[in-house]
């Protein structure tokens, strides 16, 4: 029995056979390995270059909006000079700033970075400003990016 | 397909030196012995397990996405099943197979039932089937609150007024499943933790005897 499959091996219908039952298999695992790969990635984000549109009204004078730029935090402050929009992610190690909006600055809950409201370092750790985005008035609504 | 052949080889000489690999495959697979009576009737044990594998899968799957709460629950099912990738896919498989895996396990207990099966030697693999059988329908009714829908809300209502006729108990078990008077949202995480940690475990339980016994003990005869 098994030397007269042995000597059949090389014969067409076996390797095509072969190769059907590989094909098969493939791709009934591709038909399960792909809906589990799209079900666990996240869903798409913003594309790139896209801008983000907020009302005026939601940042009053004195105020901080935190918001998602690109995939990543930012953030719109509003102060008598007009509307300033910068990355809010510590050019130090990556945590999320928070604006303390008595003393007009930035500060980093991780090692105590402290920046301006243009996103210069104050003090602490952080090597680098915060990295400014445009910000275009338009009307009651303010464009960013 | 050589260098795949040579792979394989040294894959299996490797195993094969520590844990007799070519002979576990032989006696459990390749060279197993299976009684010439076997047929059809005998594949629902091994198909309900493939459905409970289906839930394990399905279901980790879907606590990705779901909110145990009474604000998020029904609105995070509404996610996973219209906004999220082929999340529609896993919701049905997880709540379709639910319902066939009950069948299967009732089909499987009718035909043990049928043949006998459950006779001396096999007392405890039916005892142990009866629990999980009871595991499987108390995992059916607590998943079925989880959506948070009108139907869940007035079946888990239901559901639990029955064990509150048990006598002289009945108020404080009424109680004590649903976490205070009424079905509120301490009773949907309740059921949460059961439905995903405490019922699974205890099938797993059930179902290492189950298996172990057959293994043991070995398939029933012919009728």
């Amino acid at each position: 029995m098994e030397k007269s499959i042995e000597k059949n091996s090389s014969n067409s219908k076996r390797s095509f056979l072969k190769l059907l039952f590989l094909t098969v298999m493939g791709v009934s695992f591709g038909g399960v390995i792909y809906p589990i790969i799209r079900y666990l990635s996240p869903l798409s984000q913003q594309k790139e270059g896209e801008k983000v549109e907020i009302l005026k009204d939601e940042v009053p004078i004195g105020k901080a909006k935190f918001l998602t730029y690109k995939g990543n935090p930012a953030v719109v402050i509003h102060t008598k000079a007009g509307f300033t929009a910068l990355s809010a992610v510590c050019t130090h190690l990556g945590c999320i700033v928070k604006w303390l909006e008595d003393k007009g600055e930035f500060q980093c809950p991780c090692h105590a970075g402290r920046f301006d409201v243009t996103g210069k370092v104050l003090s602490g750790p952080p090597p680098n400003p915060l990295l400014q985005i445009a910000v275009v008035e338009s009307g009651a609504k303010i464009v960013i990016g | 397909m050589e260098l795949i052949k040579d792979i394989n080889k040294k894959v299996l000489d490797w195993l094969d030196e520590r844990y007799d690999a070519r002979q576990w495959i032989r006696e459990n697979l390749t060279e197993k012995w299976v009684h010439k009576h076997i047929n059809w009737l005998y594949c629902f044990g091994g198909l309900s397990f493939l459905g409970f594998l289906i839930q394990i899968g399905t279901g980790i799957f879907l606590m990705m996405y779901y909110i145990p709460t009474p604000k998020d629950a029904l609105a995070s099912v509404q996610h996973i099943a219209n906004n999220v990738p082929f999340g529609w896919l896993f919701q049905r498989l997880h709540s379709i197979s639910a319902n066939v895996v009950n069948l299967l396990v009732m089909f499987h207990m009718l035909r043990v039932l049928y043949h006998g099966a459950y006779k001396k030697p096999r007392e405890f693999q039916w005892v142990s089937g009866v629990f999980l059988l009871l595991i499987t329908m108390a995992m059916s009714f607590s998943g079925y609150l989880l959506p948070w829908t009108q139907l869940s809300y007035w079946g888990a209502i239901i559901g639990t007024e029955m064990p509150g006729a048990t006598p002289f108990i009945g108020e404080w078990l009424l109680q004590l499943i649903r976490g205070g008077a009424q079905i509120t949202g301490i009773t949907l995480t309740r059921f949460y933790a059961i439905h995903v940690v405490v019922l699974p475990l205890t099938l797993i339980v059930f179902l290492g005897l189950h298996f172990w016994m057959i293994k043991k003990v070995g398939i029933s005869g012919p009728m």
